[in-house]
């Protein structure tokens, strides 16, 4: 049914390039259309996989000499006096720009490290493997009914699976993981061109805890506890929108009442 | 050029060295000749810089990178003036990897060299704008103002791209 200018408005959808009224019709049409959901999917893949295999690149040191000397040279100048030399100066800022996001990022994690750090380690490579081509899903289905049964006989327990297409996070499918030494559910939701992550397993009855989150190499992690699961959400989505997110998996589970 | 000009070049244009050459790095597909375009670009950059003030609209970074994608262009022409469009071979990248299990690396490796390789052979006008986009970041007006090319064209250009890789991977899925 899809033709070439209709997918490069997907794509240009995924790509956050449509004006909001068009990407409001096309999200209302992508809940519906199995086949363009299709089509959406591959694309998140197709995505992922670019970024995992095909590198950005450093320039080599000997260029930026080269293109100092050059551009020096072409101008009649002496080469610009090392007060001058912006690399030098750049470097470390940028260096220092991005230490200050990366602690930004990781402060409450500071505050709580604990033995969590090595399940949150477990849960980004389980995500950042779950990106590879063809371990995204075990069953692909924008469809809660389809994907909740699927877990039946895979696992001890039954996630509570949600679809949040019509805010803007459908449902892509669902595979199983093995994480914190159990096999456990994960749910794939996307948004635009991002993929999240959602690991989820029963918990012995505890307080709910509030969630915390943290970042690794890019990727944002939440975690929280209900009564009865605890969950994992991770994605290279930015933290406001994990946020809105996470907060609509909670208000879903919390209205579906505490499951037995 | 006083030098302080020279400075403001520096500190406008050199921290888009790295995209520069990564997006030279896949238009000419060689290490070296990538490198002699930065440095063509960069010394065309300097001839223009006067008239770039950064004005409304223009980062630095789209801007640097059209005249490396000009140069690069105007190199493949100059250098290989019989060099058609390569186009994507199927053949090529079909068997390549079986099944998904556990050679996990060099299940990757050997993904990564075809996906790479996919790029490789795409035209370089569907090539480029795989990079400009998901590589660089662009937006479509940046790539369009780039690449010289509407946006209606850098929409479905980068459709289509984006159609014949993931033939590519679907091929390597299969094996």
């Amino acid at each position: 049914m899809t033709h070439p200018s209709f997918e490069a408005q997907l794509d240009a959808y995924l790509d956050d390039e449509l004006a909001p009224a068009d990407a409001r019709e096309l999200e209302a049409h992508l809940a519906q259309c199995q086949e363009c959901a299709r089509f959406r999917n591959e694309r998140l893949e197709l995505r992922a996989a670019i970024r995992a295999q095909v590198p950005t690149l450093e320039a080599p040191a000997a260029l930026r000499e080269r293109v100092r000397a050059a551009v020096g040279a072409a101008r009649g100048v002496a080469r610009a006096p090392r007060r001058f030399a912006v690399r030098g100066v750049w470097r470390p800022l940028a260096v220092a720009a991005s230490l200050v996001v990366v602690a930004l990022g990781s402060w409450r994690l500071a505050l709580q490290r604990t033995a969590g750090e090595t399940l949150a380690e477990d849960i980004l490579t389980s995500h950042i493997r779950s990106l590879m081509p063809g371990h995204l899903t075990d069953v692909l289905s924008s469809d809660q009914h389809t994907v909740k049964p699927w877990f039946n006989g895979r696992l001890d327990y039954s996630p509570p699976v949600y679809d949040f297409s019509g805010r803007g996070y459908p449902l892509l499918g669902g595979r199983l993981d093995y994480v914190d030494g159990r096999s456990v559910a994960a749910l794939v939701y996307g948004r635009r061109q991002h993929l999240i992550n959602v690991f989820l397993w029963p918990v012995a009855r505890r307080p709910a805890a509030t969630p915390a989150s943290r970042t690794h190499q890019g990727y944002h992690l939440l975690h929280w506890a209900t009564a009865d699961y605890t969950y994992w959400v991770v994605s290279d989505l930015g933290l406001p929108e994990l946020g809105d997110f996470a907060g609509l998996l909670a208000q879903a589970d919390s209205a579906a009442g505490a499951p037995k | 050029m006083e030098s302080s000009e020279l400075a403001r070049f520096e500190a406008v244009v050199l921290p888009h060295l790295d995209a520069a050459y990564t997006l030279a790095r896949y238009l000419t597909r060689n290490e070296h000749d990538a490198e002699d375009v930065v440095q063509d670009a960069c010394l065309r950059a300097l001839k223009y810089f006067e008239g770039f003030r950064g004005e409304e609209g223009t980062s630095a970074r789209a801007w640097l990178l059209a005249i490396v994608r000009n140069t690069a262009f105007s190199s493949r022409r100059r250098r290989r003036p019989d060099e058609g469009m390569l186009e994507f071979d199927e053949a090529q990248h079909s068997g390549a990897v079986a099944d998904a299990h556990p050679e996990a690396a060099l299940l990757r490796r050997a993904a990564k060299e075809s996906l790479g390789r996919a790029l490789d052979r795409l035209a370089p006008e569907f090539r480029e704008v795989i990079v400009l986009r998901e590589l660089e970041g662009l937006s479509y007006k940046e790539i369009s103002d780039v690449a010289g090319v509407p946006v209606g064209t850098v929409m479905s250009r980068l459709s289509r791209a984006r159609t014949r890789l993931q033939q590519a991977l679907r091929e390597e899925g299969e094996g």
